[in-house]
């Protein structure tokens, strides 16, 4: 695989595996710096930056903070508007 | 989308620029739509005994604004509104029950957005979704400000007409970090909005979450004659050169770029931002004796006549000027006024009073702060001066450079949720200039240190830590 598509998998990899359905962009880069440590910030950032372009990944965002997440696992968009969801 | 019936106009992207009637959605008949005794015998769907309470005060009450606005969305009727006309009804009903139990019913946060974008949209919801079904999805979304909030009538009723046809027609005019907000939306008219605002009004949305929040800056040199670099132009470029940090957030927390063209700091950046630029002059204040020698006939107003009608007395240079400079660097023999201009703090009081005597210098640059409003840790703070001066010229590669590297530090060594201030607080002024390259400067104490202990790093000490020990002992015997 090209440098591209496995931090595409290593960022896939962690954001499927985890307890936590949405997660901080310094804790996916430290996930991901596991599998490919000489990766950085803005490398991982334009690599999910297309993930969320194609629709793999998506944003969580509280207002204040803003997380990512694997699109279809935890909160929907459909869901997150439920009362007491 | 776009208007129903007006739809090619969207598609031929012109460039320039647009009239309200090119684009506008309601008629004139359509905001004049109700009268005052309709006004007065409106009922909102909902009973608001608590929030009638607010309209009797002498102030303008949001509520009585509420009530007009509910009764025009009625008039105008759902066919021509593409969220529930009842909106503003159900806001008042929502904000009645959360005054009655004294706490809300509002949720706040979720995926909502524009494709591609991390910010701008702010997901909220009711959670009494049953007896506020028009409020169930109430989102807001956060409009980039043209810069130093200068826009045309044209531009502001193009906003209010989307803002009413795609929203609760309800604005936040600006929120705190300066962007226009509409109040209230669903999340299908999300991206008609965004298209909207994109290509009608060549604007885009602001900040939100963890990114570069919308940049902010003064009035600058577009009307004031204080202004020591061209603020429009550094906002706006800073802006366009920070699109990917303002669009798809990778920062641990917001970050805040605000510019003031003068130590006026009318957007208040040494208090409200995670980088401040303050405009500064290195050389002396520009000083009209002819001019000073009015103020003191009374013959030109004090504070560009701010004062007028106070009664004040004669102005008294001495009392009003010489006596509160706050480092004393302001002489007046009675008839010529000196300042010893290297112990200037900037403070801009003598230069605000009497404006036409005296003048910012000719060498004009940016001062530059970092790390206002750390919340978390122990409340709000002010930022920094950490480069004093600073050329501020077009395209500000010096201070984009400069911002890169501090926001990479952030990242790499910032936590979750730690504002830059936090992070030089936790890992020390020291390592910030480090970081920036900058050499410690008297000016960066504030006060004598606490701590005795200061570690110096091999490469700091002259020498290093390697010494002769003989060369020590034949100045040092046993």
């Amino acid at each position: 695989m090209g440098r591209e598509e496995d931090i595409r998998q290593a960022i896939l990899d962690y954001g499927s595996k985890g307890a936590k359905t949405k997660f901080y962009f310094k804790d996916m880069l430290a996930g991901v710096k596991k599998t490919i440590p000489d990766t950085g910030a803005s490398e991982v950032k334009g690599v999910a930056s297309k993930m969320i372009a194609e629709g793999i990944l998506e944003y969580f965002s509280t207002g204040s903070s803003t997380m990512y997440g694997v699109k279809g696992r935890g909160i929907s968009v459909e869901k997150s508007g439920d009362a007491g969801g | 989308m776009g208007i129903p019936g007006k739809e090619k106009m969207w598609d031929k992207e012109e460039k320039e620029h647009r009239k309200y009637d090119d684009v506008r959605i309601f008629t004139d008949k359509d905001f004049n739509n109700y009268t005052e005794d309709e006004l007065k015998a409106f009922k909102p769907k909902h009973a608001t005994p608590m929030l009638d309470e607010l309209e009797k005060g002498p102030w303008p009450s949001f509520v009585s604004d509420l009530k007009r606005e509910a009764l025009h969305r009625h008039k105008v009727g759902q066919d021509n509104l593409l969220i529930p006309m009842e909106a503003v009804d159900d806001l008042l009903g929502v904000v009645e029950l959360s005054y009655k139990e004294g706490e809300t019913h509002w949720k706040h946060g979720g995926i909502v957005g524009v494709l591609g974008y991390g910010g701008g949209v702010i997901g909220r919801y009711c959670d009494q979704q049953q007896m506020f079904p028009s409020v169930a999805h109430f989102h807001t979304i956060r409009v980039n400000q043209p810069g130093a909030k200068f826009y045309n009538t044209d531009f502001l009723r193009a906003f209010c007409d989307i803002c009413e046809y795609r929203g609760s027609g309800i604005t936040n005019m600006h929120g705190s970090t300066g962007d226009m907000v509409m109040l209230g939306s669903t999340t299908e008219q999300l991206e008609p909005i965004f298209f909207d605002l994109t290509h009608d009004l060549g604007n885009d949305i602001g900040g939100s979450g963890s990114n570069l929040r919308t940049p902010s800056d003064c009035i600058g040199p577009g009307r004031c004659e204080f202004a020591c670099y061209d603020t429009l132009a550094m906002c706006y470029e800073m802006t366009m050169a920070f699109q990917d940090e303002l669009h798809r957030p990778a920062f641990p927390y917001k970050f805040k770029f605000k510019f003031d063209g003068c130590p006026n700091g009318c957007v208040a950046a040494i208090a409200r931002s995670d980088m401040a630029f303050i405009g500064t002059w290195k050389d002396d204040i520009r000083i009209n004796q002819e001019a000073i020698q009015a103020y003191v006939a009374d013959k030109i107003p004090r504070d560009g006549g701010g004062m007028a009608g106070a009664n004040w007395g004669p102005f008294n240079i001495q009392e009003e000027i010489i006596d509160r400079c706050p480092t004393g660097c302001m002489t007046w023999d009675g008839k010529k006024l000196s300042i010893n201009n290297p112990e200037c703090s900037r403070c801009m009081h003598c230069i605000n009073a009497m404006p036409e005597a005296l003048r910012v210098g000719k060498d004009t640059g940016v001062s530059i702060l970092f790390g206002a409003k750390a919340p978390i840790l122990e409340g709000a703070q002010m930022s920094v001066l950490t480069v004093p001066f600073m050329y501020a010229k077009h395209p500000f590669e010096s201070q984009q450079a400069l911002a890169r590297k501090v926001q990479d530090w952030w990242i790499e060594e910032g936590k979750n949720r730690e504002r830059l201030g936090e992070l030089i607080q936790r890992m020390g002024l020291k390592t910030l200039i480090e970081v920036l390259g900058i050499p410690a400067m008297p000016q960066m104490v504030k006060e004598p240190r606490s701590n005795p202990y200061v570690f110096f790093k091999e490469s700091e000490v002259p020498g290093g830590w390697q010494r002769d020990i003989g060369d020590y002992r034949s100045r040092h015997p046993k």
